[in-house]
């Protein structure tokens, strides 16, 4: 503090108030700029604070270290350490309390001259003044002062005349004799008072931190240590100290204290102050030489430092409060991460606010919260705003997780109306998944019948989608047909081939059987209001007349669209001469309809045969349609070449429909990657990609990230039923992610599970069948465990021992057993099972216990009076039951 | 059980010549005066009638130029260091080599172990050779509990549990064998506030360097019975002075810490012949009387001869009974 190192001290009691020592004590009061208070000459601190210089001390020269009386009264009483060692007590401004009057001025010194390093008053007691000075061979290094105490006449009283004759005016106000003397012999840097007791005391001697405790004087703990610089305890965490040794920061636990908890990362300069923050716990704030950044250390989530070898993590960070250099700073007492920082040089000070960290987590159900110091913000995806803003994909998942997505086997198509039916692509999705086996059928040659068969066995079966399809068409022909409904010839050829016709009937073009007959599914169209669609479809199949009748139907439908009519007049005077007015005007006006539908049908009428760019390339336009339309006018050449064409256009933007294409495989998986990195559906992925097959698609990481992704969704939804479903379904589907055995019955004599030895097939239940599940009685039953040949436990009823099955013994009540058995085959298997009742751990054949329970409540063993059960819940309900049919 | 301290300093002892001094003012200003030019961490500097003794570790031995003027005895010194350690801290505290002489100083004399002494205002530091630390070890392992500072850290030294080969003590009176003598200059030992020093430096500087100059108006020193003896140094940062009343008379007032008893002493000078480094013995013949007497002392050793500091005023007698053996050596010889 001599001259080039200033220090702040905040006062105890009052939060506007703060000294800045150097070479002389300046008393500090903060307010805000510009109010009634702040003179004309207050200083600036920051945009909205600055301060007024209310009273400067120079009286203590050689001032070493300060510290401020910790009570409210004396106010402003303040004990400068000098540099040879002696304590002074001073003030600051006029003070009207007889108190400090009576102590202002008072002198606490050694017995031989030597800095003083530090000083700490006690917060309880606050009449003691811990000093801490440096090394003397033959005195005490912490001398704790009683500053009540008068000068002591029976300290050595010759010795003392000579020594304060050279200049201490009242011998009065000298005190000589310290209340304690610690540390012989030794240096002391650094002093805190401990919270624990008022009595304890930690000190950085020279090479050691050391707990004095008063109460024991001859009693100290202590580690050995470089870092005894800087002493000080966490306020939020009385057992936590820092301290520090140059350019490195220990932080101890004072329960354990054989080494620090943790020591933060090295500076490249010294250390000069470092310091908890008092109102934000765990944050430590540290200032190293010639530096204008101050560093902060968060131990927030380090309360309780644990294990020789986990080192807690700490957040570190840096703030710069000034462009100068800082000579040194203080935390506001109350305000919170508020501090003010003093430069090395001039004395310029800066109110600064610790800007707090944002921490935020979402939660598994979209809403968003972030904390910022001691505000905790919510942001929950908006309730009433329906259709304004699309929701969040999770929000979407969780409800379609609810209405059981996806778990329609039998109906594929309507999970998309589990899934809100308002996603086209979706639909496109499901409506593709629908008809795959009916596809198989017929590239196979099968009769409709074998459709049924196949529901069995549909694993063997995938999807590969047209593109494949229509690679492998052979045999097709060409043909050139009337405009129905006309005479006039079309210079249009259609293609036909048996592919081809799958593949309008995946698109959902035609229905089973021979023919081309598109008009069921116009009537669909028509039934939906899907007026221009219906028409664009019907003029495709060269039905102009039929065309022009839906798009009437669709005007003078409710809430139609009287442009229609135009439409279709226009439509009604198609003409196939190549240079009329009305084709120039058709191919020009068309790109002014907005409806894709509308737009492609002209450009189809005004396109040279066999060149559909118009039509083939108009994104709005439903994929189905777009691939039906090639598979009807493109030639063998063209259609391939397009089908790749649109595929890698849908794998690009992860389009759904594009499925059709595609189907489950390799590159359906491709789509399907891009689809999940655009929107995050996990859900649609895995339950589709499901269907895939089981060697190729299902097994590829990509399918397996989003099904372990999918379940996690579920479980950190809570959704555990709904898991179980999901893992069933996949199991149904993906037999190798079948669960292994979980539970095991294990050997009451060697422990070992008693299936163990005939688990060469690791899946559940499967050693169970040799002990009596199966119920064949061929099979030969295992009454004894393979680990150890001891027997298994016997049944409490017939007792024979677990594994021999329940025919071959006369249990009570035999005649309803042979009811039972004749009644339902699968209830005698499982009579054949064994139980036990987990609070008495008595039990037996799953048949004799359900039957003795029929007529008891006690536990078939003898003076057992466990009421197994009614203990088990289930058992109650067949209980029950049993006891009403009876 | 006290705490004895092997610190991490590898010492040289020399003696330059007072010709000489002026080819090493240099790198003795720099060590002594700008701490953090150099990675010096102990520098002592002590002049006596006959020469400067330096010692100064490794870094700091390399601030020097070689110099016929500068001769270096060969070994390297170790400093050892007792601490009252963690155990009890004790009301009754003898001062200086008096608490050391019987539990450190005598029984190395015992083991024929030669050591180096340097009071300071601190404390005490006990130079022995860095060959002989396994016998020191040895020797002072049942009293102490032995710590060795390893990069600024204590840690426990390896105890090195060898006993056999070493010589068994041999417990014999100590006569003192040496002649002494006792200038009649007094003398202080003091420290300043390392910020302080510069302001003081010049003056320092002009004490340490240039004595020889200053004639002192009357009689030379030799007439009155002065002897020229200054001491500093500069060891882990503490700062500790030995000079005659009469020069702490040309420091500013407040600029030197006075103790409490503004205590001066007077010094007994060891040895009539140079002492050499391989006589043992020599420090525990003049500590043990006095701490036997309780006698508050300062020793301090340089190249040549040894020099006591004791208490002066009312205990002169006691220190006369204390050593009157070696007192009538000087009678005689005188």
């Amino acid at each position: 503090m001599s001259g080039s190192k200033p220090d702040i001290l905040w006062s105890p009691h009052h939060a506007d108030r703060y000294v800045i020592c150097d070479s002389e004590l300046g008393l500090y009061r903060i307010g805000p700029v510009g109010s009634g208070e702040t003179k004309a000459g207050a200083l600036p601190l920051s945009v909205e604070t600055a301060a007024t210089l209310l009273a400067i001390n120079s009286d203590t020269p050689y001032m070493k270290c300060v510290a401020w009386y910790p009570k409210h009264e004396p106010e402003c009483l303040l004990a400068v350490g000098q540099a040879n060692g002696r304590v002074v007590l001073t003030s600051l401004g006029q003070s009207h309390n007889s108190k400090c009057k009576e102590l202002m001025g008072k002198e606490f010194v050694p017995k031989h001259a030597r800095q003083c390093n530090t000083l700490a008053w006690n917060p309880v007691d606050s009449n003691w003044l811990a000093a801490g000075l440096d090394k003397h061979r033959a005195d005490f290094s912490v001398l704790i002062w009683d500053i009540s105490s008068k000068f002591s006449p029976e300290a050595s009283v010759a010795a003392e005349k000579i020594r304060l004759s050279s200049g201490d005016t009242d011998s009065g106000l000298v005190v000589t004799k310290p209340l304690y003397e610690l540390g012989q012999n030794d240096a002391c840097l650094s002093l805190c008072w401990l919270p624990r007791d008022q009595k304890l005391l930690l000190a950085g001697m020279h090479r050691n931190l050391a707990i004095f405790d008063l109460r024991n004087t001859s009693q100290k703990t202590f580690v050995n240590t470089k870092a005894i610089q800087g002493v000080t305890v966490d306020p939020h965490f009385p057992d936590r100290v820092a301290s520090f040794f140059e350019g490195q920061v220990a932080i101890w636990d004072l329960r354990k204290f054989e080494k620090p908890v943790l020591t933060l990362t090295e500076q490249p300069k010294p250390l000069t102050k470092v310091a908890w923050c008092p109102t934000r716990m765990g944050l430590l704030a540290t200032l190293t030489r010639d530096s204008n950044i101050i560093r902060l250390y968060d131990m927030q989530h380090t309360p309780t430092p644990i294990g020789d070898e986990t080192e807690p993590t700490i957040i570190e960070r840096s703030v710069q409060p000034s462009n100068s250099l800082i000579g040194s700073f203080a935390w506001h007492p109350t305000s919170q991460n508020r501090m003010v920082v003093v430069s090395a040089a001039n004395r310029v000070m800066t109110d600064f606010t610790v800007f707090e960290r944002i921490s935020l987590a979402w939660s598994s159900t979209t809403s968003l919260m972030w904390a910022c110091g001691r505000h905790l913000y919510e942001c929950a995806e908006g309730v009433g705003g329906e259709g304004t803003v699309e929701k969040d994909i999770a929000t979407k998942m969780r409800q379609r997780a609810q209405s059981r997505y996806g778990h329609d086997t039998v109906q594929v198509w309507k999970n998309h109306l589990l899934a809100g039916g308002d996603d086209p692509q979706l639909k496109s999705l499901w409506y593709t998944l629908v008809p795959f086996p009916m596809q198989v059928s017929l590239m196979k040659q099968y009769t409709e019948d074998v459709e049924q068969k196949q529901q069995g066995s549909k694993q063997a079966l995938v999807y590969s989608g047209i593109k494949n399809i229509v690679k492998s068409s052979s045999g097709t022909t060409e043909n050139r047909r009337c405009w129905s409904g006309s005479d006039r010839q079309t210079d249009v050829p259609r293609f036909h081939s048996e592919e081809r016709s799958l593949a309008l009937r995946l698109c959902g073009w035609i229905n089973r059987g021979p023919d081309i007959n598109v008009e069921p599914f116009l009537r669909s169209l028509e039934g939906e209001g899907e007026w221009e669609r219906a028409a664009a479809v019907a003029l495709f199949n060269l039905d102009i007349r039929r065309a022009i009748q839906i798009l009437n139907k669709g005007a003078s439908a409710e809430r139609g669209d009287l442009n229609l009519n135009v439409v279709a007049m226009a439509l009604s005077g198609y003409t196939d001469e190549k240079s009329s007015l009305w084709r120039e005007m058709c191919s020009s006006l068309r790109l002014q309809l907005k409806n894709p539908y509308l737009c492609v049908m002209f450009a189809f009428l005004t396109s040279e045969p066999g060149t559909y760019d118009g039509v083939l390339y108009e994104s709005s336009v439903a994929v189905t349609d777009r691939v039906a339309f090639a598979c009807m006018f493109l030639n063998d050449a063209q259609l391939p070449r397009y089908m790749e064409k649109l595929t890698s256009e849908m794998k690009e933007v992860g389009n759904l429909e594009g499925i059709l294409l595609t189907g489950l495989t390799k590159d359906g998986v491709d789509l399907m990657e891009s689809y999940v990195d655009r929107t995050g559906d996990v859900q649609t992925a895995s339950f589709c990609m499901l269907k895939g097959s089981p060697g190729e698609v299902v097994k590829d990481p990509r399918v397996q990230c989003w099904i372990e992704n999918y379940r996690n969704l579920l479980d950190a939804w809570r959704f555990w039923h709904k898991r179980a479903e999901f893992d069933i379904h996949r199991s149904k589907l993906d037999p190798s992610s079948k669960p292994l055995a979980q539970v095991f019955v294990s050997c009451n004599f060697c422990g070992k599970s008693i299936s163990y030895s005939c688990s060469a097939m690791p899946h559940q239940g499967r050693g169970f069948s040799q002990y009596g599940v199966s119920g064949s009685p061929t099979k030969s039953k295992v009454t004894s465990c393979p680990g150890c040949r001891k027997p298994l436990p016997r049944c409490a009823l017939c007792l024979m021992n677990m594994g021999t099955p329940v025919s071959n013994c006369p249990g009570t009540g035999k005649s309803d057993e042979k009811v039972d058995l004749t009644r339902e085959n699968k209830l005698a298997q499982f009579n054949n099972w064994f139980t036990w009742c987990h609070n008495c751990r008595h039990g037996g054949h799953a048949g004799h216990i359900l039957s003795w329970f029929r007529d008891h409540t006690e536990c078939p063993v003898s003076a057992c009076t466990c009421k197994c059960m009614q203990l088990d819940t289930t058992g109650n309900l067949v209980f029950l039951s049993r006891s009403q049919s009876d | 059980k006290m705490e004895l301290h092997i610190l991490e300093h590898s010492l040289k002892v020399a003696s330059i010549a007072k010709e000489g001094i002026q080819i090493c003012t240099h790198g003795l200003i720099k060590l002594a005066f700008l701490p953090s030019k150099t990675r010096c961490k102990f520098f002592s500097l002590t002049e006596t009638p006959e020469d400067y003794t330096l010692i100064v570790d490794e870094e700091g031995f390399k601030e020097l130029p070689e110099s016929e003027h500068l001769s270096v005895a060969e070994a390297t010194w170790l400093a050892l260091n007792v601490v009252s350690g963690g155990g009890s801290t004790t009301n009754s505290q003898p001062i200086g080599v008096t608490k050391i002489a019987k539990s450190v100083i005598a029984p190395l004399a015992d083991h024929n172990i030669s050591v180096f002494m340097l009071s300071t205002y601190q404390t005490d530091f006990i130079l022995v050779r860095e060959r002989d630390l396994p016998m020191v070890m040895h020797t002072l392992s049942s009293e102490f509990t032995l710590m060795r500072v390893v990069n600024g850290e204590t840690v426990a030294a390896n105890s090195l549990g060898v006993t056999n080969g070493f010589v068994k003590p041999k417990l014999v009176p100590r006569p003192i064998i040496h002649p002494l003598s006792s200038p009649s200059n007094m003398f202080c030992v003091t420290s300043l506030d390392p910020d302080t020093l510069p302001s003081v430096a010049t003056l320092l500087m002009d004490v340490m360097f240039y004595s020889g100059g200053i004639k002192e108006p009357g009689a030379s020193s030799e007439d009155t019975g002065h002897i020229r003896f200054f001491s500093f140094s500069l060891i882990e940062g503490y700062i500790s002075l030995v000079m005659d009343e009469q020069t702490t008379q040309r420091f500013p007032n407040n600029v030197l810490f006075t103790s409490a008893s503004g205590e001066l002493w007077k010094m007994v000078r060891i040895g009539g012949q140079p002492l050499g480094f391989d006589e043992c013995g020599i420090v525990a013949q003049i500590s043990e009387p006095l701490a036997t007497a309780d006698i508050p002392a300062y020793y301090i050793s340089t190249f040549k001869f040894d020099h006591a500091l004791v208490s002066d005023g009312l205990q002169l007698s006691t220190l006369s009974v204390s050593l009157s053996l070696s007192v009538c050596m000087v009678n005689c010889r005188g």
